[in-house]
């Protein structure tokens, strides 16, 4: 690491976001793929990433996704308009606020789900 | 990897085209995939409870035309789009010759057997 500011971190970020959403990708083609061995060999599967642990974890990929995704819309606008560049600073900011929101949002809905078990 | 401001600066720092239609190709698969992906989180998780991709749900969905189609959109879109994210970073990262081959060479195998292991997943049911 340089002593880069917000741009250096966005990028960090955007390359660990996605090296970690595609390590998800690759078990979740297999948990789900797991189907056309029958129902016997998915549900033992679906009952292990059932558990609270991983379902709060998911929390974390929503988070992963949506910050991937938003900061890839940045270095789109970077890339394509010359207003991107001069406000990528900001744009960064709303990436991760929108990101932070998100994550909230999913939290509110899945955790009284967890914690009642259904 | 290109590491360019522009569409211009990535024209000129690319050897071959094919690393400039990389450079293309995540950018458009990218604004694809965030809707394809938003969406099927929030329709599969967000929505509705986890606990309920039970294996009946998950056959019931996807013997359905139109959601083979968008699950198969995911599945190969976001496979070329994360193998070619990760090889920017394998020859970041891997820096002797021979240990970049052996690392590449895995792990496309890896993909493409995801790639057909749920492509033979979605169309078989």
């Amino acid at each position: 690491m340089y002593r880069g500011r917000e741009g250096q971190w966005a990028w960090l970020l955007h390359r660990l976001s996605g090296l970690a959403i595609l390590a998800y990708l690759m078990l979740h083609i297999v948990s789900i793929g797991s189907m056309i061995f029958g129902e016997e060999v998915y549900m033992s599967i679906h009952e292990i990433y059932d558990l609270a642990l991983f379902r709060l974890g998911l929390i974390a990929v929503v988070g992963g996704v949506l910050y991937h995704s938003l900061n890839g819309l940045r270095v789109i606008l970077l890339d394509m308009t010359g207003r991107g560049i001069v406000y990528q600073r900001q744009l960064f900011y709303a990436t991760l606020v929108l990101t932070l929101a998100g994550m909230a949002f999913t939290a509110y809905k899945v955790i009284p789900r967890v914690l009642g078990g259904y | 990897m290109i590491r360019a401001k522009t569409y211009n600066d990535a024209k000129q720092q690319s050897h071959t085209n094919a690393e400039l239609n990389w450079w293309i190709f995540m950018r458009i698969s990218g604004v694809v995939l965030t809707f394809l992906i938003l969406g099927h989180i929030w329709m599969t998780y967000v929505q509705v409870s986890e606990k309920d991709a039970t294996f009946d749900a998950v056959v019931f969905k996807l013997q359905q035309p139109a959601w083979k189609l968008y699950d198969w959109l995911i599945l190969s879109l976001s496979l070329l789009h994360g193998a070619n994210g990760a090889r920017y970073s394998i020859e970041d990262y891997v820096r002797s010759r021979p240990n970049r081959f052996w690392v590449k060479s895995i792990f496309y195998t890896l993909i493409a057997a995801l790639f057909v292991f749920g492509t033979v997943g979605l169309f078989s049911i």
